[in-house]
């Protein structure tokens, strides 16, 4: 390399300062007249700041029952704001508000905003013209025109639908979202929480001019991106199954009804009691009536179709029954040692409900007359493998897989691994199984697809209320004739002599279900109705139970009736009644009735 | 003691001044953001600022020649690099890839490109002597070196750093010891493909008399016909270029460009950055609305405050005199990388440190001049002050390299 002249560095160099400091003259004659002969200008754009870019609240879709009837919609409601000021306007402004419309008014400034800052949000009309004609041509008061959600039938379906809850500012940082801004309202369970995404849409933007004090002048056009309204969702419900549900269960207790198409596995009713209006979640006048529901004992946000869990009792019957005709351990002929009421297995004694004994019965007998006795003879002769296999394919001890929120309960479907890790395993726990008691716990909703799947032809289908599942899955491992016989006993327990299902009975309709009485950690049993009409072709599958309601035959059974019938459009009081039940009958059912 | 005396503690102390102002700057303006990721931007940034100071004093001891021995692997390096993210590349939006995402770690290769491209340039440069650098051939092979890495920027796309490439170009040459005359020949077709933008200056009239003041100039100093000319011809077409020059820009690329015009034709869309940083920065004054105190930032009326718009913040805050303290700390540092190319016996490092010189000179100018609305909007930062890792690296590695230029100074 050849050396360097410095001399002649010596004066590139200071051309090339030369260039340097002419370029940065420019920089510093701009900054000069930016900041110091036009600051004023620019301080004054600075405190304006004109344009403002505010939120398209998209529109949230509808939610509405198979006939079209609106389950959810959207309400406006009027919220008196307050535009951006400084501190000492917003305090006479304030004091302004409260003077003329008696309010009180609890807000406090906030130099941050969100501005506008919300006073008092769902005033009345006295509020609005108040406002609008007296105060705000002197204080930066405004009237907003806001959306919330309203549910118009009040508690019909509320489990089912859900409630929506607010997005506080916490929520909104946390999640680092630019979907949700504080305040927003959101489905916080049920279908609203299901199908959020689905629901909400999505918020657009516009700009717009706003004058000194903060008020909208006009908008921009050019510079609208739209809302995206939220899609409607058309549910499965019956309007007229789910309000009659709700109705036939008892105010008192708590209880549940899914009704659903034993075909589709589309719900036509789920009513869960005690219920609440879920307009209390979005209101800002009820903030009382929001922490007594929420401070209940009984619980009635809890969706018992899901969330609660029960022994399911002789409503469970049909599976041992179904295992033992597959496997042979039993045909419909057979007969085992006459039930006398007990039976003495080691030291145990197993009781039937029917305490001078049912006699000598048959596989189709024993179903219809819901002996115990008998199946406690079968789980003898069975393994809880076996058994514990055909609950499987029915669904037991899984989720469903509704499309609904909040996650729901699997049950329990106890192994004899279950056993050996608690209580230890002895063949009683099975007879106790196969009558549905023990360990075992099922939801509502599980049994209903159970009840679907022995009428519709042993398929397993996916409840859903708007999303069509996958096509059913046909149980393997269930021959035509075992479910024929399980039907015929079912509708045997509707029709037969000794039937525990009588009050089931409509007329037109051929029934066939179950009853059962399950004893549970309570005082009282649980009353438990499962059944399909028509028994032929079944359009609708029915599990109701009733907490602590006593006999599953009078108690929830009716139930299950006013429901089918709702369905069929069938008015019970003006149908021909069921056959007049004679005196002694009666007493027999009463009896019967406790299974 | 001689180590510490052979240390130009006075530029890394400059610099040093200018990334604490950065980070200070950084805070404020993402002080009153509610994105938790945002707020703790600058510990990140100081974070790197460790990095960067450990990268500089490790810089300063690499041996001499060293240097010079790695010049065109570093380059070969950066070029794969840089096809790399043409391929995989990611970039912040649907428009630019500019990232290279490796592991938790996001680099913009072409920060760091930016100086091996100098080095690799003065590799060259320096193994011609000063005769030979005004001969044609050698002319084109030095084109070549920020052409290569220019056209791969270019299809990331990412237009600002491609140009940001070719800055060190000219001021090297001339270092060099090209002829004025020819830098002349070469630069002003580029000016006149700027001015024959009628779309932007509408007038045919700047070109016109850009064309014929450079002739006249160029005839009355050497008063030879062909070649005044030629430099009539030359720039003629280069204005003819324009049209279609200005037809490959993406549309965005056009819009920023025409926005600068007449910002409040767009006050909303396209003008929004240009008005809100001006108001920013005019709103500021003489003295400012004190640390904090900005309000463009705070209600969000200021995009990117914190990375391409970070002057904007410090105009407002810290006022005209602020923004004179920062020109300074520019100027300063700009006018010792340039003092250091003068008085280095080497002839590469010589090279170097004016590369290094000039690149900061163009960033420098084309990020403040946007934010003040002079210059179109470009992803350029403001070296030392912006957000960001590999800006922030990439300057601190041109410092490192200037101190190890100053103490190797009385080498050859």
């Amino acid at each position: 390399m050849e050396p360097v002249d410095h001399n002649e560095q010596a004066q590139k160099l200071r051309h090339l300062l030369i260039v340097v400091l002419g370029l940065f003259a420019i920089l510093f004659l701009r900054l000069f007249y930016l900041q110091v002969t036009t600051s004023a200008d620019y301080e004054r754009e600075s405190e304006e700041n004109r344009y403002a870019r505010k939120r398209i609240k998209a529109h949230r879709g509808l939610i509405l029952a198979r006939d079209g009837q609106i389950l959810a919609s959207n309400a406006p409601f009027y919220t008196v704001a307050i535009n951006r000021c400084s501190s000492q306007d917003f305090v006479a402004a304030v004091a302004a508000l409260e003077e003329a419309t008696g309010a009180t008014i609890t807000q406090k400034y906030n130099k941050k905003g969100p501005w506008p800052i919300h006073l008092k949000r769902d005033v009345d009309f006295r509020t609005v013209s108040i406002v609008e004609e007296r105060l705000k041509d002197d204080w930066p008061l405004d009237i907003l025109i806001q959306m919330k959600r309203a549910y118009p039938m009040n508690n019909l379906a509320a489990h089912l639908l859900g409630y929506m809850g607010e997005k506080s500012a916490e929520d909104v940082r946390r999640l680092n979202t630019k979907v949700y801004a504080r305040g927003d309202y959101f489905g916080k369970t049920g279908i609203e929480k299901f199908y959020e995404d689905h629901l909400r849409g999505e918020d657009g933007i516009r700009v717009v001019e706003v004058d000194a004090k903060g008020r909208e002048r006009r908008q921009i056009s050019e510079h609208l991106q739209a809302a995206r309204s939220g899609r409607d969702l058309h549910l499965t419900i019956d309007r007229r199954v789910q309000r009659r549900a709700e109705e036939a269960l008892p105010d008192s207790l708590g209880g549940c009804v899914v009704a659903l198409d034993p075909h589709s596995g589309a719900i036509l009713a789920l009513a869960s009691k005690p219920t609440f209006d879920p307009n209390i979640f979005v209101s800002f006048q009820q903030q009382e009536e929001r922490q007594h529901v929420l401070q209940r004992p009984d619980k009635p946000l809890l969706n018992r179709a899901i969330s609660g869990t029960y022994p399911p009792g002789s409503t469970l019957k049909m599976v041992a029954a179904i295992a033992a005709l597959e496997t042979g351990i039993s045909d419909t002929l057979s007969t085992f040692e006459a039930c006398a009421g007990s039976l003495l297995v080691g030291e145990t004694v197993f009781r039937c409900f029917k305490r001078d004994g049912h006699g000598e019965l048959n596989l189709m007998q024993a179903l219809e007359a819901s002996c115990n006795i008998y199946f406690q003879h079968l789980a003898q002769i069975m393994s809880i493998e076996i058994w514990g296999d055909y609950a499987a394919r029915f669904g037991f001890g899984q989720v469903t897989g509704i499309d609904m929120e909040p996650r729901e309960e699997k049950g329990l479907l106890p192994s004899r691994q279950y056993y050996v890790e608690t209580e230890g395993w002895t063949q009683g726990h099975l007879l106790n199984l196969v009558i549905g008691q023990g360990a075992i716990l099922v939801t509502p909703m599980q049994m209903a697809r159970y009840v679907a799947a022995l009428g519709n032809g042993g398929y397993l289908v996916t409840p859903h209320l708007y999303k069509v599942p996958p096509s059913p899955q046909l149980i393997e491992g269930i021959s035509p004739a075992t479910l024929d016989i399980v039907k015929q006993a079912m509708r045997r327990v509707v029709y037969g002599d000794h039937g525990t299902g009588h009050r089931v009975q409509i007329a037109g309709i051929e029934v066939a279900g179950k009853s059962g009485t399950a004893q549970g950690p309570k005082e009282e049993d649980d009353a438990w109705f499962v059944a399909f009409a028509p028994y032929e072709e079944p359009t609708i599958a029915v599990a109701v139970v009733v907490e602590g309601g006593g006999g599953g035959g009078s108690v929830a059974g009716p139930i299950a009736r006013q429901v089918i019938e709702a369905y069929f459009d069938i008015d019970s009081a003006k149908a021909t009644a069921p056959p007049p039940d004679s005196s002694t009958e009666l007493a027999t059912y009463a009896t019967a009735a406790r299974n | 003691m001689r180590l510490l005396r052979e240390t130009d503690f006075l530029l890394l102390g400059a610099a040093l001044l200018t990334v604490l102002l950065g980070i200070t700057m950084i805070y404020s303006a993402t002080f009153y953001s509610e994105n938790e990721a945002l707020k703790a931007a600058w510990q990140r940034q100081s974070f790197f600022a460790l990095i960067a100071l450990l990268l500089i004093l490790s810089i300063v001891f690499i041996p001499n020649k060293v240097l010079y021995g790695l010049a065109y692997p570093l380059y070969g390096l950066s070029l794969l690099t840089l096809l790399m993210v043409l391929v995989w590349g990611s970039g912040s939006g649907d428009l630019a890839a500019r990232w290279l995402v490796v592991g938790p770690v996001r680099l913009q290769p072409s920060e760091l490109a930016k100086i091996t491209t100098i080095i690799a340039l003065a590799h060259y440069l320096a193994d011609y002597s000063r005769e030979r650098i005004n001969s044609l051939g050698v002319f084109l092979g030095a084109l070549l070196i920020p052409l290569v890495p220019m056209a791969l920027v270019v299809r990331q796309p990412d237009l600002g750093t491609a140009i940001s490439f070719g800055a060190a170009f000219f001021p090297m040459l001339y270092w060099a010891g090209m002829r004025r005359l020819y830098i002349f020949f070469v630069i002003s077709p580029l000016f006149s493909v700027v001015f024959a933008f009628e779309q932007f200056f509408q007038t045919p009239f700047l070109f016109a008399a850009f064309i014929i003041i450079s002739a006249v100039v160029v005839h009355f100093l050497l008063a030879k016909l062909w070649i005044t000319l030629t430099l009539l011809g030359v720039n003629l077409s280069a204005g003819l270029v324009t049209v279609y020059l200005w037809n490959s820009l993406l549309e965005y690329q056009k819009k920023r460009i025409l926005i600068l015009l007449d910002p409040d034709s767009d006050r909303l869309g396209d003008g929004w950055n240009i008005i809100q940083s001006k108001i920013a920065i005019g709103s500021g004054g003489l003295r400012g609305k004190g640390f904090l105190g900005g309000t463009q930032p705070e209600l969000e009326f200021l995009p990117a405050a914190h990375t391409d718009f970070i002057f904007s913040v410090i105009g407002e805050e810290l006022g005209f005199i602020g923004a004179l303290v920062v020109l300074a700390l520019f100027v300063f540092l700009i006018g010792r990388a340039f003092y250091i190319g003068s008085i280095v016996n080497s002839r590469f490092l010589s090279f170097v440190a004016i590369g290094l010189g000039s690149m900061l000179t163009f960033h420098v100018f084309v990020n403040i001049g946007m934010t003040i609305g002079v210059l179109p909007v470009t992803g350029l930062p403001l070296p030392f002050l912006s957000y960001g890792g590999s800006s922030l690296l990439a300057n601190c590695i041109a410092i490192g390299l200037l101190m190890h230029i100053y103490t190797n100074r009385h080498e050859y």
